[in-house]
C-alpha cells in the first residue's frame, strides 16, 4: 500500500522534530497535499491510525489541506485549475500550459501544547 | 539471497530540514473554546523532496563507484523478467551484471534470474507498491556492488507511483507491452514523461491486438520529446540488439567519466 509507507515516513519525521524540540505530545499534524498527488487524502486518514499505533503520536490529530492543481496558460497567461477545466484553458481553450501547483505532498507544520 | 526492506525511512536524515520557525499561536479548539497556548512548529518539508535528496546522494556514490544503475518499471506481466533474461544473455560476457528483483512477497523472479548465473537479490517490499531511494540503497548493499558494472532494479509492477519516487538510478526504463493497449500514455502520463527509454514489448503479438504503434510513439513523444523508443520481443529476440546497444552505450558513458 502506497499511502501507509509514506505516512510511516511522515510519522518518523514528526517524532524526530517533536523529540528535538522536547515536546511531550503533539496535538495536530498538518499536511498539504496537491490535487495531482498520488496520495489520496481519505486513504491517508484511513491508514494514519496504523502508522501512529504504539508511538507518541497515538492521540495526535491529522489535518490535511488540499492545494489546487493550478496552471498558467502559455497563450493568455491566466491561471486556471486544470482538473476543473479538463486540462484546457477556460479563457482561450489552449492546452499549452505550465503547472504551478498540485503535485505537493508536504508536512506543513505540527501544533503542540 | 533475499532481504526484507524496512518501511521507508523517507524522512529520517537528521538536520536536513530543521523546523525553521517556532512561533506561539493562540488556538481555538472545540468550537471556539480557548484551550490555552499552543505552539506551531513549521516543518515545510516536501516528502518527495527528501527522497530526491537521498536519490541524488545515491546516484553520486554509484557514479563514484562506476556502477550504472537502471530502474526498470512496468505493469505486472509486461515482460520485465523475460527482457532481463535476454539482456543478461547478450551482455554477460562483456560486463558484470547484478539484478535486484522487487516483489511484494514472492521469490519467483529471483529464481528465474538466478538460473542465468547472474548475481541477484530478491527485495520484499512488504506491501509497498514502489521502491524509494532508501530501499534501493538497502537492496544494493544486499546485492553487493563490488566489481559490478551494471545493476538493474526490476521495480514493483505498477505504472503509477514508481514514477514518483526517484530510486537513484542513472537511467529509467519502462516496458509497455502490446496487449496492454496503446492508450497507456494517456492514462499514465507521469511514467512516460520521466523515463529515458520506452521498450514496447511483445511486438511479436501485434497482429492479434488493436495496438497502434505510431500512436503510442506520438503520445509518448508529446509527453517526453527526448524519449528513446524501441519495439522489442523478449520472446523472439527482435529488437533486443538495439536495446542492449542503447544500454551498453549508456553504461559506458556513465562508467567512463
Ligand atoms: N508473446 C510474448 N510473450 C512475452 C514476451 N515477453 C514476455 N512474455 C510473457 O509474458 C508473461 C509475463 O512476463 P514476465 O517477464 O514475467 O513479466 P513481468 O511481470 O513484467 O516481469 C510471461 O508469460 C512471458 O512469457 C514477448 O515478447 N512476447
Ligand atoms: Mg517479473
Ligand atoms: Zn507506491
Ligand atoms: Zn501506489
Ligand atoms: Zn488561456
Amino acid at each position: 500500500m502506497h499511502e501507509l509507507g509514506v505516512v510511516i515516513g511522515v510519522v518518523k519525521k514528526v517524532i524526530q522534530v517533536a523529540e528535538s524540540n522536547q515536546l511531550q505530545s503533539v496535538d495536530t499534524i498538518v499536511l498539504q497535499i496537491g490535487q495531482l498527488s498520488s496520495m489520496i487524502p481519505t486513504y491517508i486518514q484511513t491508514c494514519y491510525p496504523a502508522a501512529v499505533d504504539g508511538t507518541m503520536l497515538e492521540k495526535t490529530k491529522l489535518e490535511i489541506e488540499i492545494l489546487p492543481a493550478n496552471a498558467l496558460c502559455k497563450a493568455c497567461h491566466q491561471v486556471f485549475n486544470i482538473i476543473e477545466n479538463r486540462s484546457q484553458c477556460p479563457h482561450c481553450d489552449s492546452d499549452e500550459w505550465g503547472l504551478l501547483s498540485g503535485k505537493e505532498f508536504i508536512i506543513k507544520e505540527i501544533i503542540a501544547q | 539471497m533475499s532481504i526484507d526492506t524496512t518501511p521507508p525511512p523517507h524522512l529520517c536524515k537528521a538536520g536536513v530540514n530543521k523546523p525553521t520557525d517556532t512561533r506561539l499561536l493562540e488556538q481555538f479548539l472545540n468550537k471556539g473554546k480557548m484551550m490555552g497556548t499552543f505552539k506551531t512548529l513549521e516543518i515545510k518539508e516536501s516528502v518527495f523532496e527528501n527522497n530526491n535528496i537521498q536519490a541524488d546522494l545515491l546516484r553520486d556514490e554509484l557514479k563514484e563507484e562506476k556502477v550504472f544503475l537502471l530502474n526498470l518499471m512496468s505493469s505486472p506481466g509486461s515482460g520485465k523478467t523475460t527482457t532481463l533474461v535476454r539482456t543478461i544473455e547478450t551482455l554477460k560476457d562483456e560486463m558484470n551484471i547484478g539484478i535486484m528483483e522487487a516483489d511484494i512477497d514472492s521469490d519467483v523472479d529471483a529464481h528465474t534470474i538466478a538460473q542465468t548465473g547472474t548475481r541477484v537479490i530478491q527485495l520484499h517490499t512488504g506491501g509497498m507498491c514502489h521502491l524509494d531511494a532508501d530501499m534501493t540503497r538497502q537492496g544494493l548493499n544486499g546485492l553487493n556492488t563490488d566489481n559490478l558494472d551494471l545493476a538493474i532494479l526490476e521495480n514493483v509492477g505498477n505504472l503509477v507511483c514508481p514514477a514518483e519516487f526517484d530510486t537513484g538510478a542513472a537511467k529509467n526504463a519502462m516496458i509497455l507491452s502490446v496487449p496492454e493497449g496503446d492508450d497507456k500514455p494517456l492514462k499514465y502520463p507521469l511514467m512516460f514523461s520521466i523515463v529515458d527509454v520506452l521498450l514496447i514489448n511483445k511486438i511479436d503479438a501485434i497482429d492479434f491486438f488493436d495496438f497502434d504503434l505510431d500512436a503510442v510513439k506520438q503520445r509518448a513523444r508529446k509527453l517526453n520529446p527526448n524519449i528513446t523508443i524501441i519495439p522489442i520481443s523478449a520472446k523472439t529476440g527482435e529488437g533486443i540488439a538495439e536495446w542492449t546497444d542503447w544500454l551498453r552505450k549508456q553504461a559506458k558513458a556513465w562508467n567512463q567519466t
